[in-house]
Parts: structure tokens; sequence; C-alpha cells
């Protein structure tokens, strides 16, 4: 019974902002003179309604599933790292260096490489941040965020450079070659990415809700002095935590390249970038593997969709990006509400608690 | 010597939009609230700035929206971390990310790449030459010939620390950061002081936006404010909350870029390379206050933040 | 006439009624005290009283006017003021400064004596001299320039009177003003409780120590679950009738333990020469040696702030020491990590209980596994044994009598008693050889401040050894073997637990040695 109303408290706070945020992008898109309805009505139509449109969605939600567990581990843990978007791109351009670099050996063994590459890079460029937070107490998200200018800069300089293809028009690295390239299934845009993905979402439901890790991560989230009280080597799991993030943040870049886009180039992870959908992606899903799924999904599809509206209306797909803005704002107020006051109205409603210590300055 | 003035008068040029930032954000840390939003508020000044001129014309009148805009923002974000109490850092990222999808989508919308106000701004009759300074050799090329926004900037740190620590709302704003209850039992409305730190924030971002976009280059571009809200707030972090300490670090910050920017000229084909030397520059810095400041720590573990 | 009048005065929080129906009245120029236990509704009137909560119904009369405070300016316009337990100063600013806060001088601007206009600025020269002068009017020893920060305790509850004073109340509110004082410091104090009242003021008392309500006050009201159960003249009373009204029931707080001789029992757990140091590199523990024998319990007393928290803390593994040692029977345990130190058998009931020792968000399974869920009964291969969890919750929650309403829920819906009895079934329960317990009763109902003695006194009679560090001067008193006192971070003189009486510690802890 209890799991019930948590459930349901918690689908409504995800729905509440939503609604919010499509009812606000509907104004900003009616003041431009064009229809909200029929905008939102294309963008869920193409990528949900059709056999096509929910095989591109899903493949579309892979790389979002794995940013949004990226960063709902670390967020659990109190840890704010900004740094997926980085790891995530850092991944994908050296998975396609080995992409291409590498030439005529088994499709199976090249993938493989291709993978292992981007979730080493994610953790190698992850590692820097958790040391500073860990051993030295530097403020990780600062720290992050600049780390992720770092990366494009480094990486706009490669492409630019030694890894330019001559052949193409604009700045982009050569194509990786077939071996490393995730085959189409059933002829539609899903891969085995996609199930991949779903792998690891499995494996970190599992972190979450079963592992003396996961438990030790909601304490640190929760009450960080209470974890190194009872002797949960806080610095250590900081570590940990960020490791794994920058892993599958890189594991996110690698596979999108490698299933999507083939090579790289400069706009390779879009706009906002896969790191801030993923932290959409973990807010909305309340930082529950279930939860990413269905957001992940949802918001590919929004994605997929929006591919669509610029052939029905005037609308600029970038409205996706004003959505997630606004929704971004909304979901910042549900923490609180779902941690005191809707969880003790719950609570009141339904079982006969005295909750005599309300206040506990109560002397 | 002509290159240490140029990279004494760069420094000058690029701190100008983070000391705005630096300030403005001063104010709202020290009420006790993080504004993570710098960065997007700077973006929607340098964005509603820009498109402003480009409609109207009139600077004057780009301000006055820049600013409007920018307070709209402040006033968001502060009633969703004052009022309602949310995750402020979260709030912030919204705010940023609204923005720059905002100033995307209108520039699609309007079939516009960026926003051009060349034509219409004169970037070089904008930057002001200080009679009788301007004449000291040496001194005065580095001194003389920044913008009113770079002045204004200038003054503002000085500004700043005097409202802060001598006027009875500096003191308000410095108590409710510190001791929120002992602000409230002696009938110090203490969401209102917040509403108005920010908003103080807000404002001057909006004047490092504009001085980004219209008076410097007179073109706006997506993003362009390239992580600066976040560079400030590293600043106020560095200079743990004095007013001038973190004028200071938005200095040396301006420094590394125009080092970067000025020696990358020399460097050749890895010349691009040297644009991550700034954000660099940074994480050092934040490693060595840090390192500094838990110098004689003897605590372990962390606390809630 | 009634400086305080209330007419059936309720609040409520929810379902949950803090205050039923309270009439009282607190007539002027007197010395009134309020005692209850903890959560039985002091602050919750007190906070009324202050405009810092709104009653539910019913009405409050100060000077027989009724009145509606929606903040603590209302109230102190209304010459109602009140000195918290936790001091509402700001450490950064002055003395002055702190007092004047929210009313400050102005600097006035004027132009050859014809405009006169405010400023925005503080004329803090002259704020000073009013501060000077108000100090010298009620003789505190005070210096009106120094900063919150570095004064002592009871100079900062001097500061928040001269604040209300400032204010012109005749009315002032105490809540629990000597907890955190040194017997003298609480004698100084209700001396100058005694001059305040000549001076015309009401003074309101809040409090549990019932030997001060005997001391100073003209009349004693007693509150227990929200609701006024009896109100006294003082002369008329005693101790032990207060506090039979405020639990209830009769209650014998001597506890009782048998003499043992334990001076040959091996030594099990021991400190030499402990210092370290705080942020500012400023020595906060020096050179800190005992022993503890099996069979034994030693307590450390002391006024808060004088370095226990940071030796717990030191002794949990929390923080670094700088010099010296901690063993366990011969096991080295200096600066090891928590997860060391509690695998070795050292229990810990830390000092603030929803800051280290509990998860108030977490539930009460997982909090008494905390720290111990490595363990191979609750976690095989890194994955969580759910089952055996649960068992152990109920368990636990039946032998050392924790109540709670959803054996599910989180910690947050305990009362202070049950949640503290949460980290006693942990620690108790882990097998260990050496407790370490800080402020083990604080905040607590008196039915479970028995039950925590009793489980205390039992780890004595198991041959465990054991370090209690309290503030409760009886608390010591009643349980110790042996009684170290610390102040300013170190040790400065030792008293057999049967030998120790009030003065001669009191003279200990404000760091006077003979």
């Amino acid at each position: 019974m209890k799991n019930n109303h948590s459930v349901i408290s918690s689908i409504y706070s995800a729905l509440i902002p939503i609604v919010l945020a499509f009812f606000v992008g509907g104004i900003i898109i009616a003041v431009i003179g064009e229809d909200p309805f029929l905008t939102y009505q294309i963008m869920i139509q193409k990528s949900l309604f059709t056999s096509q449109g929910i095989l591109k969605t899903l493949h579309f939600a892979a790389p979002l599933i794995l940013t949004g567990l990226g960063i709902a581990i670390t967020f659990k843990a109190n840890i704010f790292n900004m740094g997926v978007e980085g790891a995530a791109v850092l991944g994908a351009f050296f998975a396609g260096v080995v992409g291409f670099s590498i030439k005529g050996i088994n499709p199976g063994v090249h993938i493989t490489l291709c993978l292992v590459t981007g979730m080493l890079v994610g953790m190698i460029v992850t590692l820097i941040p958790a040391i500073l937070k860990a051993y030295f107490k530097v403020n990780e998200m600062v720290v992050t965020l600049m780390l992720n200018y770092v990366v494009v800069e480094i990486v706009k300089f490669l492409a630019q450079g030694v890894f330019k293809d001559p052949a193409s028009g604009y700045v982009s690295t050569y194509a990786i070659a077939d071996s490393a390239m995730f085959k189409k299934i059933f002829n539609s845009d899903l891969t085995l990415f996609f199930f991949i993905a779903i792998g690891v979402l499995i494996i970190f439901y599992v972190i979450f809700n079963k592992s003396k890790l996961g438990f030790e991560i909601t304490a640190m989230g929760k009450n960080p002095e209470f974890a190194e009280a009872t002797g949960m080597n806080v610095a250590q799991k900081i570590v940990l935590i960020m490791l794994i993030s920058g892993a599958v943040s890189g594991l996110a870049g690698a596979g999108f390249l490698m299933s999507e886009k083939y090579r790289f180039t400069l706009d390779f992870s879009g706009d906002p970038g896969l790191g801030w959908d993923g932290m959409l992606v973990a807010l909305l899903g309340n930082h529950s593997p279930i939860g990413i799924l269905v957001v992940a999904i949802f918001y590919a599809a929004l994605k997929t969709g929006s591919e669509y509206i610029g052939l029905f209306t005037n609308v600029p797909k970038d409205i996706v990006g004003v959505i997630q803005g606004i929704l971004i704002l909304f979901l910042s107020v549900r923490f609180i509400s779902q941690n005191t006051s809707l969880r003790v109205k719950v609570k009141k409603l339904f079982s006969k608690i005295r909750p005599n210590k309300l206040k506990n300055d109560e002397c | 010597m002509n290159l240490i003035q140029n990279i004494l008068y760069d420094m000058f040029y690029h701190s100008t939009p983070l000391i705005l930032a630096v300030l403005g954000g001063l104010f709202a840390h020290k009420a006790g609230v993080l504004n993570i939003g710098l960065e997007g508020m700077m973006l929607m000044g340098a964005f509603a700035s820009a498109l402003t001129v480009m409609l109207t014309g009139s600077l004057w009148l780009a301000l006055l929206v820049s600013v409007l805009l920018t307070l709209l923002l402040g006033l968001i974000f502060s009633y969703f971390s004052v009022t309602l109490k949310s995750n402020f850092i979260i709030t912030g990222f919204g705010i940023n990310l609204f923005v720059a999808a905002l100033s995307a989508f209108v520039l699609k919308f309007m079939q516009l790449a960026n926003i051009n106000v060349s034509s219409v701004v004169n970037v070089a009759g904008l930057k002001i030459r200080i009679p009788l300074i301007a004449d000291i050799p040496f001194v005065g090329n580095i001194i003389s010939g920044h913008t009113a926004i770079t002045y204004t900037g200038f003054v503002l740190i000085l500004v700043t620390s005097i409202v802060l620590y001598n006027t009875r709302f500096g003191v308000y704003v410095r108590v409710v950061g510190e001791n929120e209850e002992a602000a409230k039992s002696v009938g110090i409305h203490v969401e209102a002081i917040k509403y108005a730190a920010v908003l103080i924030g807000a404002a001057l971002c909006a004047l490092a936006g504009m001085e980004l976009s219209v008076e410097r280059m007179a073109l706006f571009t997506n993003n362009m404010t390239a992580g600066r809200g976040f560079i400030a707030i590293a600043a106020i972090y560095c200079g743990r909350g004095e007013p001038l300490r973190c004028a200071l670090y938005a200095l040396l910050f301006g420094l590394a870029k125009s080092l970067a920017i000025n020696l990358a000229l020399f460097a050749g084909p890895v010349s691009q390379l040297f644009e991550i030397v700034p954000y660099l520059t940074i994480v050092v810095a934040l490693l060595m206050v840090s390192v500094l400041q838990n110098r004689n720590n003897t605590v372990r573990g962390f606390k809630l933040e | 006439m009634n400086a305080i009048r209330t007419e059936n005065l309720t609040k409520k929080y929810g379902s949950f009624v803090a205050n039923a129906n309270i009439n009282l009245s607190i007539p002027k120029g007197e010395i009134t005290a309020i005692v209850g236990e903890n959560g039985a509704g002091k602050t919750t009137l007190m906070n009324m009283f202050y405009g810092l909560g709104r009653p539910t119904s019913g009405a409050i009369f100060v000077n027989d006017q009724k009145v509606d405070f929606s903040s603590p300016l209302d109230a102190i316009h209304c010459g109602l003021g009140m000195v918290h337990q936790h001091f509402k100063l700001v450490p950064s600013l002055a003395i002055y400064e702190n007092i004047m806060l929210g009313a400050e001088l102005p600097k006035t601007l004027s132009f050859k004596d014809r405009f006169r206009m405010q400023s925005p600025f503080i004329d803090k020269r002259q704020e000073r001299i009013v501060i000077e002068k108000l100090i010298h009017d009620y003789q505190f020893e005070l210096d009106p320039s120094e900063r919150v920060e570095n004064i002592s305790i009871g100079a900062k509850q001097r500061v928040e009177i001269l604040k209300m004073l400032y204010r012109n109340v005749d009315i002032l509110i105490f809540d629990e003003p000597t907890a955190v004082l040194t017997p003298q410091e609480v004698d100084e104090l209700l001396v100058n409780f005694r001059e305040l009242k000549e001076q015309g003021k009401t003074i309101l008392l809040i409090t549990h120590k019932l030997r001060e309500v005997m001391d100073v006050s003209d009349q004693v009201i007693v509150i227990r679950r929200g609701k006024v159960v009896g109100s006294r003249p003082t002369i008329q009373t005693s101790v032990e009738e207060i506090a039979t009204m405020m639990v209830g029931h009769e209650v014998h707080l001597q506890t009782q333990k048998e003499a043992r001789a334990f001076s040959k029992s091996p030594v099990a757990y021991q400190v030499n020469g402990l210092s370290t140091t705080n942020y500012l590199g400023k020595k906060v523990l020096d050179n800190i040696s005992f022993e503890i024998r099996e069979g034994e319990i030693l307590g450390i007393a002391g006024v808060e702030g004088n370095g226990q928290s940071e030796l717990v803390k030191v002794l949990s593994g929390l923080m670094l020491s700088t010099e010296g040692g901690v063993q366990l029977y011969g096991e080295d345990l200096t600066n090891q990590w928590p997860c060391e130190i509690r695998k070795s058998g050292v229990g810990i009931i830390p000092e603030d209980r929803y800051a280290q020792g509990l998860c108030k968000e977490m539930s009460l399974g997982d909090n008494l596994i905390a720290g111990y869920h490595g363990n191979s009964r609750f976690c095989k291969n890194n994955i969580l044994d759910q089952k055996n969890i649960c068992q152990n919750r109920d368990e636990l929650l039946n032998k050392y009598d924790i109540r709670v309403a959803d054996p599910e829920g989180t910690v947050s819906q305990l009362s202070g008693g049950n949640a503290q009895k949460v980290i006693i079934a942990r620690e108790f329960d882990s097998g260990l050889r050496v407790l370490i317990a800080s402020q083990p009763t604080r905040g607590v109902d008196i039915g479970s401040i028995e039950f925590i003695h009793r489980c205390i006194l039992n780890l004595r009679q198991q041959n465990k050894a054991v370090l209690l560090i309290s503030s409760e001067l009886s608390e010591i008193m009643g349980l110790s073997d042996r009684i170290l006192v610390m102040y300013k971070g170190k040790i400065v003189g030792e008293v057999a637990g049967d030998k120790a009486n009030n003065s001669q510690l009191g003279l200990l802890m404000a760091g006077i040695t003979k």
C-alpha cells in the first residue's frame, strides 16, 4: 500500500511540471503565431504512433538512458557532476578514433574495443574532478563545468587537425570502419546499442535498490556526515561513483557515435547536448532506473518528433530545448515538496501516526 | 612592450563581464543563495540587448530591455529558490538551459545565424578616451580606451564593498546569509532581502551581457557567454565572498584569457589549444584556494552543502 | 495586573496538538517558571508569545491587551523580548552591531544644518557610544567592539539580554538559559534575574532544571503533553512534586549502581597525549590522556565547547589527531577510519544524533544496520539481504522497546527518545567492547533517560568499558566511577565518582584549579 502511494505521488510530481512546461511552451509557440496543439500533436504522432517512429524513438533513447543514469548516480549521492556532457563527448571522440584507425578485425571485437575506449576515456576525464572533490574538497560542479569547456576545445583542436577527414566539406573526423558500426535491426533505426543500454539500466537497478553501494549512495546523498560517521569512507565512494558515472557517460557517447553518427562532428552531441538531456532525464525520472527508462523514451520521442515539426509548421525544433529548460525549472521545486510536505501529507492521510516529532527543536 | 600593453589592456577587457557577474553573484552569495543562473542571466542580457539594438537601434532602450528581462529571470529564480524553497542549483541550471534554448529558438525563427548589429553600433566609437590619463605613456594605453560598462564595472567594485559593509542593507544581506534566525528574530524581512540580492545580481548580469554582445563586438551568437557565469562563481569561491578579493580573481581569470589569446598568436598550429588555458587556470585556482583553506583541516568527511 | 494571560490557547501542527487549551496568567514584576519535559510543548507556547507562530485558536493578552503578533518585531513593540536557547547572534559582527541589528542608527546627512536627511549608511561611532552607556547602566561586563565569535557563552547570553533591554522590553522570556553554563555562571545569571526583577521587569523562565526554578522563581507552571497540569507558588511546592507533575508518575532519577572493584581489571581503552587543532590551526585538544578499565564508566564533565565534541570526533575517526594515540586492548586505533574503529569494537553514541547518528530520511531498518551493513549477516557479495535486515529491525525494536507507528517508515517519525534508542540498539547489538557515549540523553524524555542509563549500567555489569561525555552534571555524577573535567581542550582535574559534588566540579569546569 505504501509503495503504491509513493509511486502515485512520484507520478504526480513528474506530471505537474510536464503539464506546466508544455503550457508555457505552448504560449511561446502561440506568441510566434503558430498552433501549439498541432505542433505537439505532430511531435507525438510521428515518434510514438508509428512502428518505425517508436523504434527510432527507442534508438534515440539509448544514449539518454545512459547519460541519465550517469547523472542520477552522482546526484543521488549529492555530487553535482556536470561533467557527463564532457565525458560523453570525449568518450565518443576517442571511440571514433579507435573506430576508424583499426581496420579489418572482427566486428564483435572492434565494437567492444571502441566501447571500452569510450568508457575508459570517460572515466579518465571524470577522475580529475573526483579526486579534487574527494581529497581536496574542491567544488565539483564548477570543476566539471570548466572541464566540459576544456573537452570542447580539445576535441575541436583534434577534429580540425590530425584527425580531420579532408574529404568532408566541414569539420569532421573520418568515418568509423564498418566493423565498428552497430548494425540496424529489422531494417529500423534500432541497434544492439539500445539493448546494451537496457542491460546497464538493469545493473543500475540492482546497484540502487539491492546493493551495499546503493545503500551507501543513499546515505551519502541524504546525510554525508552520517555516512562518514558510520564508516562508509565517503571520499573513496565519491571517486568510485564518479568513475561509474564517467564510464556510462563515455559509453553513451561512444554508442551514439557508433549507432547513429558514425563520424565525429562538432555538433555531435546536439543542442544542448547528451549530458544536459541526461540531467533532465535523471531529474524527471526521480533518479530511479525505471523512471529514467520511461522519461528517456518520452524525451527521445519529443526529440524525434521535433524533427518533423519543421515540415508542417514554422516552429523551429529548438522548442524542445525551451520546454526542457522550463521543465528543469519546475522540477527543481519538486524535491522539497516530495521529501517533506507531500510525503508527510500522504502519511497523515493513510496511517494513524501521531507525528509528535514534526518539529524536533521542540523542547 | 606592445605585447605586454596588449595583454594588460585585454586583461581589463576580458575581466569586465566577469567582474560584473562576480559582483552580482556576490550579493546573492552573501545572502546565502548561490545563484547558478548567472550564466543564463548574462546570456539573456546579451541576447535581449543585441535584439533590441537590431530592432530599434537605440542603445539606451537596449539597456532598459535587457535589464528588465534579466530582472524577470531574477524574479523567477528567487521565487523558485526563496519562496518555493527549490533546489536552487537545479533552478539555476533550468534558467541557463531555458535562456540558451530560447535565444536559439528565436534566432531560428527569425532565420538568423546570429545577430549582427555592427551597422548600427560603432564599436570603436564606444571606447572612451580618458583625457590626461590617456597621455600617460604605457599606462595610458592600458587604462584608457575602454567602454562605459567596463569603467562602470570597476567603479562598482568599490560601491559593492561600501554597500556591503557600511550600509544598513549591506549588513542585512550579510546577516541573512550568516544567520537567518538572527535576522528573523529582529524582524528583518529575510525573503525580501534575498529577493533584492538576487535581483541586483540579475541587473548586473544584464550589464555584463550587454557589454559582451553589443558594446564589445556588436554581435550576438548562440551560447556566447561560454561559461562566464560559472567562472564568476569560481571567482566568488576563490575570493571567499570578499568583494575586492573576488574581483581580483576575476581579473586573474581575465588575465588568463588575455594571455591565452595574445600568446596564441605565436604558437602556430597548437594555438587553438590555448583556449583551454583560462578554464584550466580556474581549476588550478580552485584547487590552490581549497588546499590553502584546508591546510589546517583535521575534520574528515563532507557536509551537506 | 498580568503581564501575559492566555485564554484557551491552542496550537496544532496538522493533526498533532502541540498546545491544548492553555489558560495561564503571568503576574507583572515576578519571575515565573514554566517547566515540562522535552516535547511537552513549552517552546511552541513561547513561540506563540513571541510571534514566531500563530495560535490555531485562543487568545493572548499582554498587559491585558489582546494581541496578535505576526512577527517577533510586533512582540518587541509590545514590550516582550526573548532570549533563545540557541543564541540568535551573528558571529562576524561586533557586540554593538549585534545589539543594534534591525534598529541601526543611520548617519544623518546635513547641509549647513538646513537640509537633514537619513542616509542608508550606519553611524557606527554613535552606535558604539549608545551601547557603551547601555552596558554601563546594567553593569554587564562587555566590550562593545569585540566580535561575537570571540566571546564566551556567558557573554553571548548577556549580549542577547542587552539586545532585548535596548529595545525597552519589560517582559523577558528565557528559553533554557542555563543549559550551556557552568554552575557558577548559572549563579551569576540568577543574580541578574533578581536585579532585573527589582527594576520592574517580568521574567518568564522556561526550563527543565528544577534547582534553578526553586531558587529564583515566584511561581511555577507545569506543562505536560501540551496541557497545563499545575500551577503553584514556588514556596508552596517541592522539587518532588514538580517532577511528579512533569512526568505524570513518580520518578526516581537517582540511579542505583553497586560499587565495584575494577582497579585490578585490565585496561581496555587507552588515550595518550591526544591533541588536535581546528581549521584555524588553534589547538582544541591539548594532551588528553586517560585509560578506561574493563567494567569502568569514565565520565568527562565540562561546559560545552571545551573540546568534548572534538574529542568524540577524534575517537570516532571523524577528525584527525595531530599528536598522541588511541589504543583498544593494545590495538592501535590512532587516526583510523571510522569503519575500522567500528570493526574493532568501539560503539559510538554521537553528540548530534541527527547529524552523525541517524539519517532521518532513511528507513528504520537501514538505520539499524548503518555502519554494520557490510556484515555477512546483512550483505552477501555486495548485495543486501532485505529479509535479514527486516528481521534484525523487528528484533531490535522489540528488545530496546522502540515505539514506532510504522516499522517500514523512516526515522523522522520518531520522538527524540525513541530515535536515541535506535542508535543505542544498533551500537549495543554490534558486540562492542568499548562504548563512547556523548550526551546520550540530550533532548530525551525522562522515561527514555532511565532506560538509557540502565543500558549503560548494564554494559558496565558486562565488564565493558564506557566513556561518558555529558554536560549534564547529574548524569555524570550518577553514572561515572571516575570523572575527568575538561576545560579549554585540557583535562584539568579528576574526581572519584562517589566523592564528586556540584561546587567542586563547577570550579574545575570554570578552569579554576587550586
